[in-house]
């Protein structure tokens, strides 16, 4: 379970990492085409700012290094990771905060990925439901859930 | 783990306390039944656990969120399960899970979220208004951590004051939560001299 703000990453093939319930925040999901290794931050803001701190893994300038880091050191490699992208959804109609953060999310994700040339294979972002990701560490298939839906294949099975 | 004194916590379980009061008589005044309100809880919790703490992560919910313009850093969260939604809107003699039906919750929202926020306001000397509400069915995760995320720049430490008001002689309640910011939690304090 990766909540609020956390990331993880895992080599053991049947781990499923999964972020509940995705509003305005992001699940990005890193999973390595070769190898049996994946990993997924659930981000929550877009930017720090300047803030750091061990626990400031929510702002996507920091959880995006940060979680293809973990995925290399758990034996990932950087040039075989492509990246699934889940959430950033507009839920309220009128929202409270000035500019759609989860629209924002999705930008500085996907930015912070184009610096470190990731190739994002699959998104489901946008709309206004809330969604459940889950990555499946041995197959490297990533799924998501809607509100209200069913499950849905994002990324299928890695047949190696 | 907790930054705040008992003292502090039983100051804010006690605003929550009256805030709650006051909007469990316009809710009442609205629905035309009374209405009880339980103990309010005072939970202070890393972000990561809020979500957790407030129920089960994939169940449907309707939530109705107010933000707060004024003296404070707040946002205002009432959570309905579907039955007490579909309960909510039979009172009212309104369909759920209809525009009407929202808008109808909506309205519960700003009228208690108003009251309660009138009350924090004169007890702390603050000026304290509500935002237009807005709402949305989903996952409760997606709702709380929306509302969560909005507040989340400030710190990582949640506080949640929540207060849940129960329609005598039905089993239908509204979890009413304020959710202050860091930053929000001082301001009240200080005005109440801790």
């Amino acid at each position: 379970m990766v909540r609020m703000g956390e990331l993880a990453a895992s080599a053991v093939a049947d781990d499923v990492l999964v972020s509940i319930g995705l509003g305005s925040c992001i699940g990005l999901a890193l999973v390595d085409r070769r190898a049996a290794v994946a990993g997924l931050a659930h981000v929550v803001l877009p930017d720090s700012g300047g803030k750091s701190g061990p626990e400031s893994f929510k702002f996507a300038d920091h959880a995006v290094p940060e979680l293809i880091e973990r995925v290399v050191a758990a034996g990932g490699r950087r040039s075989t990771l492509d990246a699934v992208l889940v959430g950033g959804a507009s839920m309220f109609a009128v929202s409270t905060a000035a500019l759609e953060v989860g629209q924002r999310n999705e930008a500085a994700v996907r930015d912070q990925l184009g610096a470190a040339r990731i190739n994002v294979l699959a998104a489901a972002t946008g709309g206004d439901r809330g969604r459940t990701i889950r990555v499946h560490v041995g197959s490297r298939r990533v799924t998501v859930r809607e509100a209200g839906g069913s499950v849905q294949e994002l990324v299928p099975e890695v047949v190696a | 783990m907790t930054p705040y004194t008992d003292l502090q916590l039983d100051a804010l379980r006690e605003l929550a306390n009256i805030g709650s009061g006051t909007a469990s008589t316009s809710l009442s005044g609205m629905l035309g039944r009374s209405v009880d309100i339980s103990v309010p809880s005072v939970n202070v919790l890393p972000m990561a656990d809020a979500v957790g703490a407030i129920g089960d992560a994939e169940a449907d919910a309707t939530g109705v969120v107010l933000g707060v313009i004024g003296d404070l850093a707040a946002s205002v969260l009432l959570l309905f399960t579907p039955s007490d939604a579909a309960q909510m809107c039979s009172f009212l003699g309104v369909e759920a899970d209809s525009e009407i039906g929202e808008s109808a919750l909506m309205e519960i929202g700003n009228i208690m979220g108003a009251s309660y926020l009138n009350a924090l306001g004169s007890m702390t000397g603050m000026a304290l208004e509500p935002t237009p509400p807005a709402v949305a069915t989903d996952m409760l995760a997606a709702i709380v951590e929306t509302v969560l995320a909005e507040r989340a720049g400030a710190g990582d430490i949640a506080l949640l004051l929540d207060s849940n008001l129960i329609v005598e002689g039905s089993d239908a309640s509204v979890s009413f939560l304020l959710v202050p910011d860091q930053g929000g939690v001082e301001q009240l304090l200080a005005r109440l001299g801790l």
